[in-house]
């Protein structure tokens, strides 16, 4: 337990206590960003916008912050609790640490969504499901019209709401994953318009689409929920969120040339620790953290104040941090204020409103780095196996820690396509000794909620709760089959493969409050694919073989075979065949043939 | 007969009055590209260049509809993230910082935009994917892709014809959902398109005969492939450099006179015969009453009676309505003898409907309790007890 309090996230910690002052008022606004820079030259950029609406307010379409276009959206539909998520890229655990908001704020690649809705009987529910990601799709210009029966599934432990709920409602909890939905800059946009600056002032201002969808990782997410204080006051709070990590390098090249062009001989660093043979060879240094970067270099443009509808309480008017050692130098614009936090690694900016905010980071040589935790588990899964019939899934889970286990839910939506047997799941453990043991899955799976699939209708759910012993590494495998579509449920790019719904680990922690979720990535399925003119081969192909068949057949039934004696009799027997024999002989003679008939 | 005369006497209206007739109170946009993959590139430059003109001349993006089967700009392949160009220059990148695309990837195929064009879609889904226009909206149909005779590819995957283009503008006619219409096509052979068009008030032009290749313009090195095609480059060269703002007086007679068959390398076509006055009318349009927004309000007195009015509408409506009741009373009065029976089979079938769909996840649990065991060895016992029994009979009674 210990060990595992450890891990708890800085920024959350830091963001929470900047704002738990602030969290029960009727109506306002903040928005803070903090800026971390990771290890192998990243960095990563936390925005974060919250605003609260009475639920009074929200309930007579009063709204203020709450962009209405939403807020009606949600009443439509009956929908009590909303996240949204938008997420493109990987992020790399292994060099950048654990996830931001302990991964609360993110989704699986793709486009996730979940909402509980507030329904007497499942299939209201459903039908009020429908509604909500049809006009979310509108919306948010994502086709999350395409969340279906069979991408709906209704997770029984893996989401818990994050709300506060009356007793009253009775909700259905229902998740919808588009794992190969692209997010791009149309999707940015109305994501831009329902904050209160509209992306023109304060931090939002920073946002680009042509940094932010060149990020190597970002997640945009949207949360919805109702939030209760001790004495009943309840508040309609929206939470939205932009984490990426960018490249310093990357971002920093020019927007008409981005392509990389070689570094000139001169200009290459050399790592002199090396022995060298001649003098035109050259070891680089690897990437450092101490780059030279400044806001407008990164994101292309500079921060326009402070966005006026911010409420400033308490410590809240420092909207800008950022976490790099106190020893490090930094520029920034004339008119804001620095405050340095006791933690020695946190500084915070106090902006000039209606003034452009820059901040700079000259190169320096730093003896300090910022400490980054280890992360609780380390997830991966891959699909195994060769051919076109079956397949294998194999999930591996680490657990670092040398001296506590991890508990945790393993949750995934497989497509109706891909057909598990879970009566195949076997799970391998390999101790710090580095010794595989095979041990019976329900050694390591405590719980197992299973709901099958049905061919085109809905697809395959299963929730596992798992737990890793200390310093091992666990490999779950199971065996499945490949369903064969119809003609015409193959997409248009079907040879690409299908996508499969990245996995969700639910971490439960009892040091936290708020469990720590992981997602894995999102896997292509390759599935027997027809040659798509087979149909027209077949067309082709049948009606040689008839035009064959029949023309024999035909040739059989009305022609008679005979001997060319029958043939010479029957001929002269009739008029018309005597005629015809004359014809035949005269023009026989004309050629200067000799007659063949006798 | 009926509905002739309606045509005509309406007809008679616009010719008598053509300066009121020439007005339109919306103006509304669908672009649509038609192919999927990288290499098709061009076509959404294509489509992005002539939503970023319709949006410079004023056209909300409520007002239009922009459908992009692939995503180009976001697309790991492209070495400049977030942005499309359709020149070399890389002056404009049409993607930009603010876009909405309405029907996107899977999305655009040929059922949904016919459904979009005729407005038959399901009530969920959103404003912004209908097409919103009435009688009075001039609409812009803009397509591109790869088709051939009398057809155009959607994603490589299913085709639309030039028949099922016809009839969807020929109910939108009949759905009063369009004043004017201009349609616009470039692909290859795309003439071919527009030829079964029946619905008057259409104006369409083509960029390329039948046995007639629509080529690209040009191709960008870094992009990697060819940016735009040649039709519709020198289009947006004229709608740039001479339609500068909506105030501009230059009519679609000069935007097809711009056409140069030795720079477009194929011979644009334009058909006039559904405009009501032919080619001599339509070439008076205006360029802007297609590409441009106008919010021009109709005043119509509440007391006209003319065709088309409001009380006319209505008085159609309230008449529609009391046929329909009464075929459906009909209806019910023969299902109601025959079959007496039939609404009692009705509320099974949906309970049988609800017990399935209750099955939802349930907890796998291991089972080692003995009761199971021993109902199972009971069960085994009964029917050995049966086989001997059966066995023991049978020889005893031969």
């Amino acid at each position: 337990m210990t060990v595992l309090s450890l891990f708890s996230f800085p920024f959350v910690a830091l963001i929470l206590s900047l704002w738990s002052s602030s969290a029960f008022a009727s109506s306002d606004y903040h928005e803070h960003l903090l800026l971390h820079p990771l290890p192998q030259s990243s960095l990563l950029a936390s925005f974060n916008f919250r605003s609260n609406t009475s639920q009074q307010s929200f309930d007579q379409q009063h709204f203020r912050y709450l962009p209405r276009a939403l807020g009606q959206i949600l009443q439509h539909a009956h929908t009590k609790e909303l996240h949204l998520r938008f997420t493109t890229g990987r992020w790399d655990a292994e060099s950048w640490g654990p996830r931001p908001w302990n991964g609360s704020k993110e989704g699986g690649t793709g486009v996730e969504l979940w909402a509980w809705i507030d329904a007497p009987g499942n299939e209201e529910a459903f039908a009020k499901w429908i509604t909500l990601t049809q006009s979310l799709s509108g919306l948010f210009c994502a086709s999350l019209n395409f969340v279906d029966s069979t991408r709906t599934t209704r997770p029984v432990v893996s989401f818990e709401p994050a709300g506060d709920h009356s007793a009253a409602d009775q909700l259905h909890l229902l998740h919808g994953t588009l794992p190969g939905e692209v997010v791009c800059t149309e999707n940015l946009t109305p994501f831009l318009k329902l904050l209160p600056c509209k992306g023109k002032a304060g931090i939002s201002s920073l946002f680009d689409g042509h940094k932010l969808f060149d990020a190597a990782w970002q997640s945009m997410s949207v949360d919805i929920q109702p939030v209760c204080s001790a004495d009943g006051e309840c508040v309609v709070q929206i939470e939205q969120t932009v984490d990426m990590v960018l490249d310093i390098d990357r971002s920093k090249r020019s927007r008409s040339n981005p392509i990389p062009r070689p570094v000139p001989n001169e200009q290459l660093v050399c790592d002199t620790s090396k022995t060298y043979n001649s003098d035109d060879t050259c070891y680089p240094l690897e990437k450092t953290n101490d780059k030279a970067w400044s806001l407008t270099e990164i994101f292309g443009r500079s921060l326009s104040g402070v966005c006026p509808l911010t409420d400033f309480d308490g410590s809240s008017d420092q909207s800008v941090c950022l976490r790099v050692p106190h020893e490090r130098g930094v520029f920034i614009s004339e008119e804001a204020e620095e405050i340095k936090k006791e933690d020695g690694f946190t500084r915070c900016f106090k902006l000039a409103p209606s003034v452009p905010f820059d901040l700079s980071i000259p190169q320096q040589p730093v003896n300090t780095e910022v400490p980054l935790d280890e992360p609780v588990l380390h997830a991966e899964r891959t699909i195994v196996g060769h051919g076109q019939e079956r397949g294998g899934m194999r999930i591996i889970f680490g657990n670092p820690s040398n001296t506590s286990a991890v508990d945790f839910i393993y949750f995934e939506s497989l497509p109706w396509f891909l057909r598990p047997y879970i009566h195949t799941l076997h799970a391998t453990i390999t101790g710090h000794d580095g010794v595989l043991r095979e041990v019976p899955a329900s050694e390591i799976v405590k719980e197992t909620y299973y709901r099958p699939a049905i061919d085109r209708e809905r697809g395959t759910q299963l929730e596992l709760a798992l737990s890793v012993p200390a310093a091992s590494t666990v490999t779950l495998t199971y065996d499945f089959e490949k369903a064969i579509l119809r003609y015409t449920e193959y997409p248009p790019d079907a040879n690409r493969g299908f996508n499969v719904a990245p996995a969700v680990i639910r971490i439960v922690d009892t040091a936290h409050d708020a469990p720590i979720y992981i997602r894995s990535t999102s896997l292509l399925l390759q599935l027997p694919t027809p040659d798509f003119s087979m149909p027209y081969n077949v067309i082709i192909l049948t009606s040689t073989v008839i035009a064959l068949a029949f023309g024999t057949i035909f040739n059989i039934l009305v022609r008679r075979i005979v001997t060319l004696d029958e043939a010479a009799a029957l001929g002269a027997q009739t008029l018309k065949g005597r005629i015809l024999g004359k014809f035949v002989a005269i023009r026989d003679r004309l050629r200067g043939k000799d007659t063949k008939v006798e | 007969m009926a509905l002739l005369f309606r045509f005509l006497q309406a007809f008679a209206v616009l010719l008598l009055v053509s300066a009121v007739a020439a007005e339109h109170t919306s103006n509304w946009a669908v672009l649509v590209s038609t192919s999927r993959f990288w290499f098709n590139y061009r076509h959404l430059a294509n489509v992005l260049s002539l939503y970023r003109t319709v949006k410079r001349l004023g056209i909300p993006d409520s007002q239009i509809i922009l459908m992009l089967p692939d995503d180009m700009a976001c697309n790991p392949r492209n070495a400049f993230p977030g942005t499309v160009y359709s020149n070399a220059d890389r002056a404009v990148d049409l993607y930009g910082d603010n876009i909405e695309v309405d029907y996107r990837g899977y999305e655009v195929t040929v059922e949904n935009f016919i459904r979009l064009l005729t407005d038959r879609l399901d009530e969920d889904v959103p404003r912004s994917k209908r097409l919103g226009s009435d009688a009075g909206s001039n609409v812009l149909v803009y397509m591109t892709g790869h088709g051939g005779d009398q057809f155009l590819k959607f994603q490589d995957a299913e085709e639309i014809g030039a028949w099922d283009l016809a009839d969807a503008f020929g109910q939108m006619w009949e759905k009063k959902r369009y004043h004017e219409l201009l349609f616009m096509i470039d692909t290859c052979q795309a003439n071919t398109m527009y030829t079964h068009f029946y619905s008057p008030n259409i104006v369409a032009t083509g960029s390329s005969e039948i046995d007639q290749s629509s080529y690209s313009h040009h191709a960008d090195n870094d992009v990697g492939v060819a940016v735009i095609d040649r039709w519709t480059y020198y289009v947006l060269e004229f709608l740039e450099t001479q339609v500068t703002s909506v105030t501009s007086k230059l009519n679609l007679g000069d935007l097809f006179d711009s056409y140069d068959e030795s720079k477009i390398h194929s011979q644009p076509g334009v058909r006039w015969d559904l405009f009501p006055g032919g080619e001599q009318e339509g070439r008076l349009r205006t360029v802007v009453d297609f590409f441009g927004n106008v919010q021009n309000v109709e005043v119509e007195n509440a007391n006209a009676t003319e065709p088309g009015s409001l009380k006319e509408d209505l008085a159609e409506i309230a008449r529609l309505v009391e046929k329909w009741q009464k075929r459906d009373e009909e209806y019910s009065a023969i299902l109601g003898n025959s079959t007496g029976n039939v609404t009692q089979d009705l509320p099974s079938s949906s309970l049988h409907l609800k017990l399935k769909s209750t099955v939802g996840t349930t907890k796998m649990a291991e089972d080692t309790s003995w009761g199971k065991r021993l109902v199972g060895i009971s069960v085994v016992g009964a029917c050995t007890a049966i086989w001997v029994a059966g066995s023991i009979l049978g020889r005893s009674s031969v």
